[in-house]
């Protein structure tokens, strides 16, 4: 954590403006992810903001209707929610800002998009503290993910990927590289897995990965994956 | 003074309420998001009137806009946001956005963004954010007029940099540096205020 200057304050209130360019609004919102003072000054802008905003006036009765019908059926899905509360309160960075680090991970030039029949999926992987962040992205069409550290330390550990879908169960994806991007083929076992709502974490394991398949170190970074 | 305190229970316990209906919401609540929309479209649906001052675009935009919040609401975070900062911030956003996609961002002539952040009249429950409006308006009409409409523009009309230094024939580094000033008076303004 930083203590904030006035170039901070004034990012800060840029953001919240929409006044930046988007290369810097990727910028500002990983910080945003990372370093909770930040984070803070943004909020404490969005209330200096918002009376602009202001004044009430009731939409019309037919409006929550056209919701109600544009939202998808309910699946009836059988979902552990107490495991999923407690991955997603360990969820750290915004779906805007896992979207907008995707689109950026998916311009380098070493992985040019091609019209394909699934959207590729992203998630931006963060904690409270801020001490380890990394992006993932996957395309389903070849069960590739590509996962890159912004900053992750693990001492003499290695940072484990696991999967978390919806009944709350972790899988490994495996020993992932701390200092620079790792590509997965991830197990056409484990794809069904890899989905929109999933949640990606990391912990610290020792050479050779969690022993019996069982995380041993806390959760050190985790996202929500959602579709580009 | 008791009056005061009655207003604040009733807004802590409003607040407690809502982010209840939001977390649920994130769980797949149905019933829990129904409440969440009767609870705040009203607010929601000034927001998106502001951005578009326009009704069927507005009412388009806060269907999207609610749309996206049942998306997102998982991703919701009682202890990072209250939960009404969290739904203006994403209808705001997804209104800009919108906005963007006509082609329609930071077009609005300076005289209307002062226009249309004329007040509307408020009802009871919302004389608690009224000192808030006014310490808000009161800091911005104390800012050089220029500055105080690039503001608004940015917020309320989607303007970025980019499309202010093109609107208003100067260099970008020009505009940023004094709004960036005019940015950091405004917040000792408020700050000093409150």
């Amino acid at each position: 954590m930083t203590m904030l200057d006035e170039n901070d304050v004034a990012l800060a209130a840029e953001y919240v403006l929409g006044l930046l360019d988007a290369a810097s609004t990727v910028t500002v919102e990983a910080r945003i992810a990372t370093d909770p003072l930040f984070a803070a000054e943004v909020e404490a802008w969005r209330l200096r903001f918002q009376p602009m905003l202001h004044g009430d006036v009731t939409p019309p009765a037919h409006l929550w209707k056209s919701i109600e019908n544009a939202l998808p059926q309910a699946t009836g899905q059988d979902v552990t929610e107490s495991k999923l509360l407690f991955w997603r309160s360990l969820t750290g960075i915004s779906v805007s800002a896992a979207a907008i680090l995707g689109i950026l991970f998916l311009q380098k030039p070493d992985n040019i998009p091609v019209p394909a029949p699934q959207a590729p999926l992203i998630a931006a992987l963060g904690s409270e503290t801020g001490v380890a962040s990394l992006t993932a992205s996957y395309d389903a069409n070849t069960g590739r993910m590509i996962i890159t550290p912004v900053s992750l330390e693990t001492g003499n550990l290695y940072p484990e990927l696991w999967i978390i879908p919806a009944d709350g169960t972790a899988r490994s994806l495996g020993i992932v590289g701390g200092k620079s991007a790792t590509a997965i083929i991830v197990p056409a076992n484990l794809r069904q897995y890899v989905s929109s709502g999933g949640t990606l974490a990391i912990t610290p394991e020792p050479e050779g990965g969690a022993p019996g398949g069982k995380a041993t170190g806390p959760v050190i970074a985790s996202g929500k994956i959602a579709t580009l | 003074m008791a009056t005061d305190s009655v207003l604040v229970d009733f807004d802590t316990a409003r607040r407690a309420a809502l982010t209840d209906a939001l977390l649920r919401t994130g769980k797949g609540d149905r019933s829990a998001f129904e409440s969440v929309y009767k609870a705040t479209s009203a607010k929601l649906f000034g927001v998106c009137l502001r951005i578009f001052n326009d009704r069927n675009e507005a009412e388009e935009a806060l269907q999207d806009a609610f749309i996206t919040i049942w998306n997102r609401a998982a991703s919701f975070e009682a202890g990072r946001a209250s939960p009404i900062s969290w739904l203006v911030t994403v209808t705001r956003n997804r209104a800009i956005d919108r906005l963007r996609a006509k082609g329609k961002a930071g077009l609005a002539s300076l005289d209307e963004a002062a226009e249309i952040a004329d007040p509307v009249p408020l009802a009871e429950a919302q004389l608690l954010s009224q000192g808030e409006d006014d310490l808000l308006h009161g800091c911005i009409d104390g800012l050089d007029r220029r500055d105080a409409h690039f503001i608004r523009c940015a917020f309320i009309g989607g303007a970025t940099y980019a499309d202010l230094a093109a609107r208003e024939g100067e260099p970008l580094g020009t505009i940023k540096s004094r709004i960036r000033r005019a940015l950091l008076k405004l917040r000792t303004c408020m700050e000093g205020a409150s």
